[in-house]
This record gives structure tokens, sequence and C-alpha cells, in this order.
């Protein structure tokens, strides 16, 4: 055979570099990514680790279901995952078109407004817990500059149910913004002037162009944006626990945390929280999949475009 | 009274960097007006001004009698076709072209009919429910300019419309352009760098350097009588070529005195080179003449020869200088044959070695 290394042909070696070169990511994402996930998903369906005895069950899940701090923490997270988003959406979009218009310091504006962005979750929590606390800063703020009196002391984290979820999404818009206000910017800012030019000129007013050209076009950004907010927002746990502590707002991952991490020792509640992740883990796929699925990402895009 | 009023219009940019500096114009009803002149030399910059794309700084622009230099775009009644096309890629062709007229609220019968009649006029009427993404570049500068004839503009702006496209599509879509304007009537102003676009479609053409205006004027205009040094080193391709020469007398005739030549000139030039000591001499490479007999005006070897089919370019070196001539391609010339010229006397441009400017 005319085979000089008299192991593999050539067209056989050909073949198999492109398997060799992907196989470390590959080996990283079994070992990193699906073993964790197979081990949660079976870990779920078990009363105890299976060399303690342990044997398969649903009841991990009836536990979960038959709870209502379940539920509360299902609407609460909706609540705040619809309103929060929305809220962050418009003002981000706002904010990134002001700045692309590119007014005299809009690179300085651009950089203050990112500042929030640099800040971790934590930090940001306790500069909110210390501003909004009954002698924090943002009272002794508002007494200050004089639109309140001394006496009148606004209680921010004492609110009822709804109040404390406003305080929240307030907290959360004024920590992401920056971030989706970025996405969206870069999206703005690769589009061509003449496009919206084109808009100005064939007859389009400020509002009518940016509804009928900028919007459709930053459509692929805006999806990314959104994605990527949604599923964020879902996770939102550290900021409520900050600010009020466990089981006062319940939220999904804040029950998750609770019930594998703090409440220890009881094999009984962290299997309710392997449950409860598997069953968030479910809540984002089928989320992010449905917005892609109505925004029109899977769809045969309509050409190559200019 | 002209369509278009340009009066003494101004760009300044970061209030320091004049974009155009002073330019003032009027357009005849009808008129195919080329903006020509190279990069830089602020022929975009006017043409977004008077579409309302950049602010105007100082100066006025007048539309059928009415002041729009403050106006929005949307309020001018005009339309303008982007070098790049800007046609938005999320429109099928039929609802790009029909964008300004939706937005006027027009019927829909009228909307219908008015896409139809542009679209068969650029030849895309079979493509009206297609997406830009799916045609080619060129189709797709026929959309643009579809959507431009569809508002039927007072004022019809193209920036540099062909510069995207093959060389080939380039002479093609000139001559279409061209009908289509003779068939709408609409005065038109044409952006281009391309000096031989600007000569085969202009009605006058209007050649700027550093933001001004050097001539405004007809193709033949600016080929014959060019206004100075500039143009006729710009117009024309080879070029015009220029010699430094001397004015002396000699027999009471007028002499060109060159190093390397000398031409005696008659009686209606002599007169307009009366009272010049020195001036600058441009003669362009077809008013060079071939003469067989060896004993012509300048005598030369041939450096390069650049067959054209018809023609042929024969390079000259005259004092360290490339001069380049057009000769009929019936004489088979190489390099370094003794070649000898006369000049046509009737072409000679003679410039003011100072300013520049055209001796008239």
């Amino acid at each position: 055979m005319d085979n000089p290394t008299g192991v593999l042909s050539r067209e056989q070696k050909k073949k198999i570099i492109p398997y060799l070169l992907i196989a470390p990511v590959v080996i990283y994402y079994i070992l990193f990514w699906l073993l964790p996930v197979v081990r949660a998903i079976s870990g779920s369906f078990m009363s105890a680790p299976a060399d303690e005895g342990g044997v398969f069950t649903f009841g991990n899940y009836t536990a979960l279901f038959k709870d209502p701090v379940f539920y509360q923490a299902l609407f609460n997270t909706a609540f705040i995952v619809l309103i929060s988003v929305t809220l962050e959406f418009v003002l981000a979009f706002g904010l990134a078109l002001l700045i692309n218009m590119k007014f005299h310091g809009s690179g300085m504006f651009l950089f203050l407004a990112l500042i929030p962005m640099s800040l971790p979750a934590v930090a940001v929590g306790a500069m909110w817990t210390s501003g909004l606390s009954t002698y924090g800063w943002l009272n002794s703020f508002l007494i200050r500059i004089g639109i309140l009196n001394a006496a009148d002391k606004i209680i921010f984290l004492g609110g009822g149910h709804f109040a404390k979820m406003f305080l929240i999404i307030i907290v959360d818009a004024w920590q992401v913004i920056p971030s989706v206000m970025v996405i969206l910017l870069s999206g703005m800012q690769a589009l061509q002037p003449e496009m919206m030019e084109a808009g100005y000129v064939f007859g389009g007013s400020r509002f009518k162009v940016l509804r009928k050209i900028t919007i459709p076009l930053l459509k692929p950004t805006i999806t990314t944006a959104m994605i990527l907010r949604i599923i964020a927002a879902i996770q939102i746990w550290l900021i409520i626990v900050m600010l009020f502590g466990y089981n006062r707002l319940p939220v999904l991952l804040e029950q998750i945390v609770l019930n594998v991490d703090k409440y220890t020792g009881s094999e009984a509640f962290f299997r309710k929280g392997m449950a409860l992740s598997v069953v968030v883990s479910l809540i984002v796929s089928c989320v992010s999949f449905l917005y892609l699925k109505v925004s029109g990402a899977f769809d045969e895009p309509a050409g190559k475009g200019v | 009274m002209p369509v278009l009023e340009l009066k003494d219009i101004a760009k300044q940019y970061n209030k320091r960097v004049w974009g155009v500096q002073g330019m003032s114009l009027d357009v005849e009803d009808k008129e195919f007006i080329v903006f020509l002149g190279p990069s830089g030399c602020g022929k975009t910059t006017c043409m977004r001004m008077i579409a309302g794309l950049e602010e105007t700084t100082r100066g006025s622009i007048i539309l059928q009698g009415k002041d729009i230099t403050d106006l929005p775009p949307r309020d001018r009644g005009i339309s303008m076709v982007f070098q790049n096309y800007a046609i938005w890629p999320h429109m099928t062709v039929y609802d790009n072209i029909a964008f300004a007229l939706k937005l006027k609220k027009l019927p829909s019968s009228e909307i219908k009919s008015r896409v139809e009649e542009v679209a068969d006029m650029v030849k895309i009427g079979t493509m009206l429910s297609r997406f830009p993404g799916q045609m080619s570049g060129g189709q797709q500068q026929r959309v643009a300019l579809a959507r431009a004839l569809a508002v039927r503009p007072k004022l019809f702006l193209m920036d540099e419309p062909l510069s995207n496209l093959d060389a080939k599509l380039r002479v093609i879509m000139r001559t279409e352009l061209k009908a289509i304007h003779q068939r709408t009537e609409a005065t038109s102003i044409f952006v281009t760098h391309d000096q031989s676009e600007a000569m085969s479609m202009a009605d006058r053409i209007v050649i700027m350097k550093d933001g001004e205006i050097v001539q405004v004027g007809t193709p033949e205009d600016v080929y014959f009588r060019s206004a100075d040094i500039f143009v006729a080193g710009f117009i024309g391709t080879p070029p015009t070529n220029f010699f430094y020469v001397d004015v002396k007398k000699e027999n009471g005739c007028t002499i060109l005195d060159h190093e390397f030549f000398k031409a005696e000139l008659g009686k209606e030039d002599s007169d307009r080179l009366s009272g010049y000591e020195e001036i600058v001499l441009g003669v362009r490479p077809e008013d060079f003449i071939l003469n067989k007999e060896g004993n012509g005006i300048l005598k030369s070897q041939v450096l390069v020869v650049e067959p054209q089919g018809a023609h042929q370019v024969v390079a000259l070196e005259v004092e360290g200088n490339i001069i380049k001539t057009l000769v009929p391609s019936d004489h088979s010339l190489r390099p370094g044959d003794n070649i000898s010229f006369d000049f046509d006397m009737r072409h000679l441009h003679f410039f003011d070695k100072q300013t520049e400017k055209r001796i008239s």
C-alpha cells in the first residue's frame, strides 16, 4: 500500500484534525457543563445521594409544587421581569439615542452613564442598603436640599409587597440600564447614517424615521439585548436579599439559595432546591425560546442585507 | 426665474474649517447640473446643505422662490440618491419606493400606479416584491433611483450614484440616467469626481476646488475655455500639458519661446498676450499634430506608447516632464523613435503665470 506513515492515509488525517482541534472545548463542556446539569437533574429525582441509600422519587417536586412560597416566588419573579425589562429597555433606548446624537460632551455623559455597570451587585446592594435605610444617605440628602422635613423621613424598605417590588425594580434598573444601553448604542453606531438620512429626505419626521427605519434595522441588536436582560432578570436575587433579607420578597433564585445553602443539614430542603433549580432552568429556556420565536429570530432572513 | 438659487452659502466645521465657502449659483428649470471636483472639494457638503442634511452656516438656499435654508429635509420637496444607495433592507422594493408616498398619505391606487410607473422606468418592474438583499448592486441602485423619482421632486439630487458600480455598468447607467432626465425633465444636481461622467451628462458643470467654485459652464466651456490651470488639468483624459514659456517679439511676430521649441502666434493671440512676458501654455493631447516630415514645432523621442484602439496615447519626456499626446493608430511608433509635432494653433490655452487664470 502507498502509505508512508503506515497508520493513517492523508485523507483520514484531514478528517481527524478538525475533531482534534475542537476536542478540548468538547471535554471542557462535558466536565463543567453537561456533567453538573445531568447530576442536578438526576439529583432532583433522588431522595438522597445514591450511596447513602437514596431512591428514585418525585417527592422533591411534589414538595416544591405544594409549597405556597414557590407560587409567590414565581409571581414576584414574573412581575419583576415584566416591569423591569420593559422599563430598562425604554430608558436604555432613550439614553442610547441621546448619546448617539453626539452632542458636545456626549462622550463624558457616556462615561458617567456607564459607572453603575462597573459596580458588582454586592456593592450596589450595600450602597442602596445604606442609602435606603431610614437614617440612610438618601433621606439625609432629601432633608439637606430641603425637599423633606426631618420629621417625615421616608421608610423606603418598610413598604408593602408591591412597594418592595418597585424598589427592587428601580435599583435593578439603575444598575443594568448602562449595559442594555451599550448594546443598543453599539447597534445604532453600526447602522449606516444614510439609512436614516434617506428617511428624513423622503418625508419622515424624527418619530417616523425612528419607528419605520431605526428600530426595524436595530431588531437583531434589540433581540440580543432583550434576551440577555430577560435571562438576567429571571435570575435576580442578591440585591433582594441584601435589601430585605431572605424570605421577605421571595423570588425563584433566592429560594434556590435559601433551600440549598441556608437550610443546611436538611436533605429534604436541599433536594427541593435542586428540583427548583431544574424548574428555573426550564423556565429560562422556555421564555428565551418563546421570545426568540415571537421576535422572528428563527425566521428565514429576508436577504443578505445591503 | 431660476428654480434653485444658492446665495453665498458656506459651511464651517467645528468653528474652524470651512468645508464650503461662499458659493453662489443659479440653477435653471429642467437643467442637469454636475458638481465636479476632487475629493474634499466640498461638492458633497454643498449637496447635503441643499438637501437639509447639513446645516448651512451662512447664506441662503432658495427653491422656487421660497427660502428653504432652515427647513427640515422633509419639507423641502427634494429627493436624493445616495452614494451607497441607502435603500432599506427590511422593506420590499415596493415599500422602499412607496415610503415617501405613504407618508404623504396619497390614496393607495395612486401610490400603486406611481410605484409601477417609476419601477418600469428603471426596469425593475418585475422585482417589486423582492427584498434589497436579494438584488445585485446595480439593481439596488435602480431601486434608489425609482424611490427618488416616485416623489416627483422639485429638485433631484444625486451624490456620486454611479461610483459603486463596475466600469461597464457605470457607462450603461450614465446613458439611462440621461434618458430618464430627458423624459422626466426633473431639475437635477449630480455630484461626481469623474470628469468624463460630468462631461457626458451635464448641461452645465460646476467645477469646485477647496470649497469654492472655480468655473461654471457647459462641457464645451470648461473644456475649450478652461478658466484656469486647475480646470485645464482636471478636465480631459489625458489632461492638458503645460509649458512655461517666454513671450517674445521677433520680426514683428509674437513668439512663444521654450527651451525645446519656438511657436509663432497669429494676430489674434498676439494681441491677447500683449503685455505678458512669461505665461503658461496649455496644449491638449489631441492638439498635438504629428508632423511626418520631422520638422514640426516640438521635436522629441517617444517614451511610452499606450494603444487605445482608434488612437494611441504617446508619452514624451520634455524637460523632465511627461507630455501626453493623442496620435491616430495608423502610425506605428515604438519607444525611442524620433517624433515631431505641430500645435493646433486654434486651441492653445494661455494662463497667467502668477494668478494661474486664463488670459482672454
